[in-house]
């Protein structure tokens, strides 16, 4: 059979084939959409997610929970944490018992969101949070500062990068 | 003599040990380990935590293997084959944790605490145990430097142990029995060892903590690394750890040859000089004021100032081996003169000849072991806790061992418990030693100390110290009561760098491996390797240095490492040579009170930046190592010389460490003491025409600048200035203990608190060298020792006294 020379059946089937396809594609035309239009409109991670920035927790009477012993920098397999303790005030305290944390930095740019620093603290006092929104402009705004880390996350959306323009 | 063996089985191997070895060492020696608290190699047997229980076939009880010794044929068995004993250990180490809190994440042992590891290895992994722990008050402070928590505390006895049996300062004790029982101390009164870091270090849990390193850093966060102690001339080998290239905490290591497990708590706290703020990291031109400056431009400046000038060098006694070689040459070849002194007494004479010659002969080199073996040792003119701490505790150990120990010093030591000692007038110690030579002295701590040397013949030691340099003749006297009874002889430097400095002759009469200068065949031996020395005549001394310097017969003079205003016993003098140089340059970590003289400032790097060698008071010379790169522009101080040189237009011929190490090891390298014993009239009684003999050495924490940023250590142990008298002296003139008097010599005065003691020799007095607020080479005129009067000061004129506690100008 020489080209340009089709018979009737393979038009008709040929019809029918694409009338599938388009059927196809009608049908996700219709299905509801899975792209998320970020930062437009913003969804909320599901409540107990621990995708995201980590927060530092303070007991209900304000003290930290944190207690300077640095397991989580040694549980850190990509050496993201520093830590550096030093003696609580007793008049002051900073954290219940002898030690606190002077300082306590993770830098986002080396942690990769593995968890197993939350797994070693032992007082609960590092846990993760939903605030995946880490874009920096520079490298020292990728370290996170202990007080950055004691305040909860930023609403989702407003962290700096996440605005067009 | 050979010791009996016994061969005994352990987990069914066989092993032969010497009889009265402990199941657990014999059982090191298998590869077995037996898990345990209380023992330590070091410390007597206590067998106080229980934890190292052993069967042995054949007794219904189990043993505690760190007490038990070895017996021929026995049958041990320990947890690796015995149910039994793996189930006591258990037991034991659930009950050891009873008590114990479970605050590891915040405790400074944490990370590298034996009970932790062990609970880990043999521990049951979980306690039945649910009532309330024990608590008692915590931290409390011991000491400025020690803490204690005994809630962790398991009573395993090793720092008392310690303070009992090694340091011999019995400041801590186990208080009370029963499940109350504590380490504690009397009340009011602080843990004032000089060793008390030593327990800290050898404590299996956390109950005693360091306050300088408290909540610092943990195990993992450290870079270590194995060097040696820079504070002074004992060597001890320590462990540097750096956090983020900050040193915080220095460490004992094991050296049976040297230091054994201890270290003096200067060694350990004082560690924060390297990263002091007052260090000046990069090189400084005077131009206006002292200007930054690249190391090129300084050096170019004073190749410009010294070319064809008189220039002589001055040295503190910190240099490592290889800065003093270098230095030794530079100044011989670069800048032609024999005025270099790494001293601040000036002995001469064949003692200190030897003490520069690597001796061959063993008759006259000590060790460490020698020591520690000996049977009968005189201590000259040395306050070993002091001055080489650990040699100290060397010395207690051979009193252990049952040597007798005679100490020739003006003031009693710290040995006073297991030393007899004569107390003798500084200036007299020729004259004492003399008897011992002669043999004379009967029935009085002379002839006693000749006595036991003659007794113990080869197993006699003289140690020689500094204080010995002040009189022209002690040194060799010593050096001959020591070949007369054929005892071992040593003359002990003080600093770190005082061996290899005069082993490399920063000396104006001795080339490296203590050849004359003047004497043509020994300095062909060095001409061989440096070239041929323009200048032969031995040069001056520190002294006839700065008296030069002061009549403006020097036209550069450099300061390595040495601050002649707070260092040399002479303060007046240092300050007027330093006013009448044209022009100074400093190397250093700093200027400090050089501030305003120097004209150049050469940066060098400190002791953990760099490679080298210090050479012990043995003559071992042992390296040291970097932990991290020189801070800022700093560098070795070698370097330094080889620019130098360099800028003069010549070379040192060395561009690398390993180059300048090939040199000077034939320089160096031992060789026979050769030239015999020199001209000697003998010592003979001395007379005084002043009233009283004021002498004065540094105390072991003092305003050095070693110790800077050391404020734990400094509240520790660093004494206010006081002048020591005794009572009959104090009697004299009305001096009550506890007042103040003022004490004046030719060069000063000062008014200070006095102590009276029976523990000073009579017509002396004693002040320390560099306390806060006294510095008492203002009192000094070149040597450290002077004529002096003391007389009471009322406490009404003392309070109205301006000048209280400060050093007055005019005589």
């Amino acid at each position: 059979m020489s080209r340009g020379e089709q018979r009737p059946q393979d038009f008709l089937g040929g019809l029918a084939a694409a009338a599938r396809g388009m059927g196809v594609v009608i049908k996700q035309v219709f299905r509801p959409d899975v792209t998320e239009r970020y930062p437009q409109q913003i969804d909320e991670p599901p409540p107990r997610s621990h995708i995201g920035r980590h927060l530092l927790n303070r007991y209900e009477n304000g003290l930290e929970k944190c207690i300077g012993c640095e397991l989580c920098a040694y549980a850190c397999p990509a050496d993201a944490i520093w830590v550096e303790g030093a003696d609580n005030d007793p008049e002051n305290p900073v954290s219940p018992g002898e030690r606190h944390a002077k300082d306590y930095q993770i830098n986002y740019l080396r942690c990769i969101m593995c968890g197993l620093c939350v797994e070693a603290c032992p007082t609960r006092a590092l846990t993760m949070t939903h605030a995946y929104e880490m874009a920096f402009t520079s490298r020292e705004d990728a370290i996170f500062t202990k007080e950055q880390l004691l305040e909860p996350p930023l609403p989702l959306g407003t962290a700096p990068g996440t605005q067009e323009g | 003599m050979t010791q009996e063996a016994v061969t005994l089985t352990i987990d069914g191997k066989e092993v032969t040990v010497p009889k009265g070895t402990l199941i657990i060492r014999a059982a090191e020696q298998l590869g077995i380990e037996i898990p345990r608290f209380c023992d330590h190699p070091l410390l007597e047997p206590a067998g106080a935590c229980r934890q190292c229980y052993v069967e042995v076939e054949g007794q219904a009880k189990l043993f505690t293997s760190c007490t038990a010794t070895v017996a021929p044929g026995m049958a041990v068995r320990t947890q690796n084959s015995s149910e039994v004993v793996h189930e006591a250990q258990v037991a034991n180490l659930e009950f050891l944790l009873l008590n114990h809190p479970l605050d590891c994440p915040i405790c400074d042992r944490g990370g590298e605490c034996p009970l932790q590891d062990q609970a880990l290895a043999f521990g049951p992994g979980e306690s039945r145990y649910v009532e309330a722990k024990r608590t008692f008050e915590k931290p409390i402070p011991l000491s400025p430097l020690v803490g204690l928590d005994r809630e962790r505390c398991v009573l395993c006895a090793r720092c008392t142990r310690f303070c009992d049996q090694i340091s011999g300062d019995r400041f801590i004790e186990l208080f009370a029995r029963g499940a109350g029982e504590r380490v504690s101390i009397a009340a009011g009164e602080d843990f004032l060892s000089p060793f008390s870091g030593n327990t800290i270090q050898i404590c299996p849990v956390g109950a005693l903590t360091a306050t300088p390193y408290r909540f610092v850093a943990r195990p993992f966060d450290l870079s270590s690394v194995d060097t040696v102690c820079p504070h002074c001339s004992a060597g001890c080998n320590v462990k540097l750890d750096v956090r983020r290239g900050k040193v915080v905490r220095h460490l004992a290591r094991d050296n049976l040859d040297v230091n054994d497990a201890w270290l003096c708590d200067k060694g350990r706290f004082a560690f924060r000089f390297p990263d002091d703020e007052r260090r000046v990291t990069i090189p400084l031109l005077r131009d206006r004021g002292l200007e930054p400056t690249s190391f090129g431009e300084v050096m170019d400046a004073i190749g410009d100032w010294s070319r064809g000038k008189r220039v002589a060098f001055l040295t503190g006694g910190r240099l490592a081996d290889e800065d003093a070689y270098a230095l030794s040459k530079v100044a011989r070849t670069a800048f032609v003169t024999n005025d270099l002194d790494h001293r601040r007494e000036f002995a001469g004479g064949e003692a200190e000849r030897l003490a520069a010659v690597a001796v061959t002969d063993r008759a006259l080199s000590v060790t460490y072991r020698d020591v520690e073996r000996a049977k009968a040792i005189v201590v000259a003119g040395l306050d070993a806790e002091q001055e080489v701490p650990i040699l100290h505790l060397r010395l207690r150990k051979a009193a252990r061992r049952g040597a007798r120990i005679f100490v020739l010093n003006p003031r009693r030591t710290r040995l006073w418990d297991v030393a007899e000692h004569v107390l003798c007038r500084p200036g007299q110690e020729a004259h004492v030693l003399e008897q011992i030579v002669d043999g004379e002295g009967g029935d009085s701590g002379v002839g006693r100390a000749a006595d036991a040397l003659r007794e113990a013949g080869e197993a006699g030691v003289v140690l020689a110290g500094m204080r010995l340099a002040e009189h022209p003749l002690a040194a060799d006297v010593a050096l001959r009561a020591a070949r007369r009874t054929g005892a071992r002889f040593s003359l002990v430097p003080r600093r770190a760098g005082d061996k290899g400095a005069l082993a490399a002759g920063v000396h104006p009469r001795l080339l490296p491996g203590g050849r004359r200068v003047d004497d043509p065949g020994e300095r062909a031996e060095v001409e061989a390797v440096w070239g041929e020395l323009k200048n032969v005549v031995p040069g001056r001394n520190a002294k006839q240095i700065l008296e030069a310097a002061a009549n403006r017969e020097i036209d550069v003079l450099f300061l390595v490492g040495v601050d002649p205003l707070r260092d040399f016993p002479d303060a007046r003098l240092a300050r007027h040579a330093l006013e009448n140089v044209p022009y100074k340059v400093v190397q250093s970590l700093e200027l400090g009170s050089l501030e305003p003289f120097a004209d150049a400032f050469l940066p060098a790097a400190a002791f953990p930046e760099r490679d080298a060698h210090f050479t012990t008071w043995e003559g071992r010379a042992q390296r040291i190592r970097p932990v991290r790169g020189p801070a800022g522009l700093s560098r070795p101080d070698w370097e330094i010389f080889a620019g130098l040189a360099r800028a003069m237009g010549g070379s040192l011929g060395f561009e690398s460490l390993e180059d300048l190490q090939e040199e000077s090891v034939g320089l160096l390298s031992p060789r026979a003491f050769s030239g015999g014993a020199s001209a000697w009239v003998g010592a003979g009684a001395p007379q005084w025409i002043d009233e009283l003999t004021l002498f004065t050495y540094p105390l072991l924490v003092d305003e050095g600048r070693l110790s800077e940023g050391a404020s734990e250590l400094k509240a520790a142990l660093e004494e206010k200035p006081f002048l020591e008298i005794h009572p009959v002296d104090a009697d004299k003139r009305s001096i009550a203990d506890g007042g103040e008097v003022r004490v004046r010599t030719q060069a000063g005065q000062a008014v200070v608190p006095v102590r009276v003691t029976p523990d000073i020799a009579e017509g002396s007095v004693f002040v320390p060298f560099n306390q806060p607020g006294l510095a008492a080479n203002t009192l000094l005129s070149g040597r450290f020792t002077a004529g002096a009067t003391v007389e009471a000061v009322a406490a009404a004129e003392a309070a109205a006294d301006p000048e209280r506690l400060t050093v007055g100008g005019g005589p």
